[in-house]
């Protein structure tokens, strides 16, 4: 296997890897080496799985309101003989359990909203580099456009249009974030579609669309994990300024930016658990994403290879 | 590590940024008041909102006023006589009257003011058109002198003086020159403040042009959140806020700094059912159309509780739209009680499904304009998922979305609101249900057995006579309203100690006569 490097990025030759193992034990080695990333992944791995498993987890229905029991301190009594581990909120509603369901919601727009941006990116940034000219115009230039409005303000317009909702939320996360992935993949392209192995794939008789899905498209994967994995941590930080703005999803789901908005009309009556819980899950959440983007970057880049 | 240093960077100088950029503690002869929703126009028969029309009333003035106990005095005006037939009121105007650009304040001026607001043309929805005039039966109006101004009603009406009292006076020639857009932006007055700014959403600035008026300058600044307002409160960037949030009043109480009073208000909050055919082809809006269904939801709604957890204080669950002195002594609230309003349900054709879903229904509400209403909004949900509704909570900001849509009574099928009352007589809680097309019959309820009884109230000769009317009234809307009812909302000022503000029952907020200690 040898490694192409364009633009600091790391693109992967075509020869497919039988040294997989050896590789994946190589980013094991690195990340123990880090240490950080070691926690982060961890961290990641327990998201995960309170995402999945949340509704298994929850103590309580998290809105399920308890108006008699509201703003009990953590470990306070809960209905029926339940505890509020983490405290009860302005209505009486398990933080706990509506920090469980909220992971869910963080990851899966987080998540989808990149499969989502990624796809439309990925697909544009590559017909843009391999067929040049006009195409490449029309589609930067697009890019160009939408990068001109602050993705915050955009993003607030088409939800007050499409109305909030989960759906809604991923595609307006989503298509705010394909310009990042159509610049990158475009340049990776351009480099790429000169390179002796294009040409012959494009000799033995290839299509247009196998050469550009089927040999481009893997020597740019390497460059978009990295990227995936910052955008994952940004996309969960706008959903949770979304939610704080009442523009996410309904008030019946749960969601982290939307505890923390809620929180603050407790703030200054001194009720910290409703803000620290989901503001921990926030920060925990998006500093890992960013530490696994940081080390991605650092493991796939050959420059560093040497060091390590 | 990199990272993390420039993080803290980042996080110490927005904080330093945020700390130089606060507001200054008010000048000695400036009163600042923190808001709870953004204001939309000072075009005068535009204004229906309470915290736009507090505004306002400093601008513009009006013919009489009447104060927060229900006393009436004269403002522009300085004598009334009504006719016999109670079809004609005259009245005579100050002398030496002038608008803000220095025009002669006249009784044709006075007249402009009412037939501008009528005139088709300029479709204006405010409290004035929507609400005065469609109570009245407003004809026309028209100067008999320079002094003297008739305005001519419909029908006689035992409440007119009451209601014209709320009407904008403004001149002619300055409003004839300006076009609607900027009658909206850059109102000339008549009042003893003037429009000096106006920062959309973030301030409006008044200055002192005549009497009476206390301090030369009031800023009214929009402050959607209750805990940021509560805070300018505390620090004293700010003298007087609107809406305290219940769980707040000790934090503000204990600063030292402000003290807040409490009143209990007169603003009717309910639950409004939208029966406009419309909305009746809507998922739980053919359900709301059967008024057994309506009285059911009455029974499922714990409003004592959402009074006492929520709002901080006891109330006494609502029998109508009428304030509780002036109300049919002869009804009492609706309990809580669940297992009622589910036998009601499933006698009214509405059993839950193996899912245990009775109907869904939409029920939307706006965010931070009453007290603690996001939360009022949800546990009402809640009380009504419990009986087997599923609620479809829509929460929409309150000034450019919420308000639009009651503009135009497009909201529901369920929707929260409250609308300001007053003391000084039943009629004028239950005007707002004057006419079925009245601009504040948001739920188009059309009732004959209310609507019907209008014309045996113009008609009746003697208090007590009417007091009857009144009362059958009350009971065809306490039995099949279009209302949920829930509670007159409690008011919490916070107050500066620098101030000698005192709060009124009605939600006005006039300064003319708050000043420093």
């Amino acid at each position: 296997m040898s490694d192409v490097t364009t633009d600091g990025l790391t693109t992967l030759a075509p020869e497919r890897g039988s040294n997989f193992g050896r590789e994946l034990r190589r980013a094991g080695r690195s990340m123990v080496a880090a240490k950080w990333p070691v926690l982060a992944l961890l961290i990641l791995l327990v998201v995960a799985i309170v995402a999945i498993f949340g509704p298994m987890l929850a103590p309580l229905d998290p809105n399920r309101q308890n108006i008699m029991l509201r703003l009990a301190e953590p470990l306070g009594e809960g209905p029926r003989g339940a505890t509020f581990w983490l405290g009860s909120d302005a209505l009486g509603r398990d933080v706990l359990s509506r920090l469980l369901y909220g992971a869910r919601i963080s990851l899966l727009v987080g998540i989808c909203a990149i499969a989502v941006g990624g796809t439309i990116g990925v697909v544009a940034g590559l017909v843009s580099g391999y067929f040049g000219g006009w195409v490449d115009d029309v589609i930067m230039r697009l890019g160009d456009i939408q990068l001109a409005f602050p993705f915050i303000l955009l993003a607030i317009m088409f939800l007050v249009v499409l109305g909030p909702g989960v759906m809604n939320l991923i595609l307006v996360l989503g298509i705010g974030q394909w310009v990042t992935y159509a610049r990158i993949v475009r340049g990776q392209t351009l480099s790429l579609r000169e390179k002796e192995f294009v040409e012959a794939a494009r000799a033995l008789g290839d299509s247009t669309t196998s050469i550009i899905f089927r040999t481009i498209l893997p020597n740019i994967v390497a460059p978009l994990t990295v990227i995936a994995s910052f955008n994952v941590a940004s996309v969960i930080l706008a959903e949770a300024a979304l939610s704080f703005l009442g523009l996410g999803v309904p008030p019946s789901v749960p969601t982290w930016g939307s505890m923390l908005a809620e929180s603050r009309e407790q703030l200054i009556a001194n009720k910290w658990w409703l803000a620290i819980f989901p503001g921990l899950a926030i920060v925990l959440t998006v500093l890992s994403f960013n530490i696994i983007g940081d080390w991605l970057r650092d493991f796939l880049d050959p420059r560093l290879k040497e060091r390590r | 590590m990199t990272r993390l240093r420039h993080l803290a960077v980042t996080s110490a100088s927005g904080l330093l940024l945020a700390t130089t950029a606060a507001f200054a503690q008010p000048a000695e002869n400036t009163i600042v008041v923190g808001l709870s929703a953004d204001i939309t126009t000072f075009e005068p028969a535009n204004i229906s909102s309470r915290d736009n029309a507090n505004i306002a009333r400093h601008i513009f003035g009006t013919l009489y006023t009447i104060s927060g106990d229900g006393e009436v005095s004269p403002d522009l005006a300085e004598n009334l006589e009504i006719s016999e037939d109670g079809l004609n009121y005259v009245y005579t105007l100050r002398e030496g009257l002038t608008c803000h650009d220095g025009e002669a304040l006249t009784a044709e001026d006075a007249a402009f003011s009412f037939n501008r607001a009528k005139d088709p043309a300029n479709a204006f929805t405010g409290n004035t058109p929507g609400f005065v005039f469609s109570s009245i039966g407003f004809q026309s109006a028209e100067a008999l002198d320079d002094r003297r101004v008739q305005i001519t009603l419909g029908a006689k009406n035992p409440i007119a003086f009451g209601l014209l009292t709320e009407v904008y006076i403004h001149c002619k020639d300055s409003y004839e020159a300006m076009s609607l857009d900027q009658a909206a932006a850059t109102p000339i007055g008549s009042g003893p403040y003037k429009l000096a700014s106006w920062a959309k959403g973030s301030e409006v600035v008044l200055e002192k042009v005549g009497e009476p008026a206390k301090m030369e300058k009031i800023i009214w600044r929009i402050i959607p959140e209750a805990s940021t307002r509560s805070a300018e409160l505390i620090a004293g960037n700010v003298d007087i806020i609107t809406n305290v949030a219940p769980d707040q009043i000790d934090a503000v109480n204990a600063s030292g700094n402000a003290k807040v009073q409490a009143v209990q208000g007169t603003r009717r909050m309910y639950v409004g059912f939208n029966l406009s055919e419309e909305f009746a082809a809507m998922p739980g809006g053919d359900a709301i159309q059967n008024p057994d269904v309506r009285r059911a939801l009455q029974y499922a709604v714990d409003v004592p509780t959402i009074c006492k957890q929520l709002l901080n204080f006891e109330c006494v669950r609502a029998t109508g739209l009428v304030n509780p002195q002036n109300a049919n002594q002869s009804l009492t609230p609706y309990p809580y009680d669940p297992d009622m309003a589910e036998k009601m349900l499933d006698e009214a054709g509405w059993p839950r499904a193996a899912d245990g879903t009775r109907f869904t229904i939409r029920f939307q509400a706006g965010r931070g304009r009453y007290l603690n209403d996001q939360n009022v909004v949800l546990a009402i949900a809640q009380y009504l998922e419990d009986v087997g509704l599923k609620v479809e909570v829509d929460l929409m900001e309150w000034a450019s979305v919420y308000v639009p849509l009651i503009r135009e009574r497009n909201v529901g099928p369920l929707f929260f609101l409250g609308s300001g009352g007053a003391l000084w007589s039943p009629l004028y809680d239950m005007t707002d249900l004057a006419r079925v097309e009245s601009g504040t019959n948001y739920t188009h309820w059309d009732d004959e057995r209310w609507f019907s009884r209008w014309a045996d109230i113009a008609a009746a000769t003697t208090p007590e006579e009417t007091r009857v009317i009144v009362d059958e009234m009350l009971q065809v809307f306490y039995d099949d309203g279009p209302w949920l009812h829930m509670y007159f909302q409690p008011d919490f000022y916070g107050v500066s100690e620098r101030v000698d503000f005192v709060a009124r029952p009605d939600e006005k907020v006039y300064l003319f006569e708050t000043g420093l200690k």
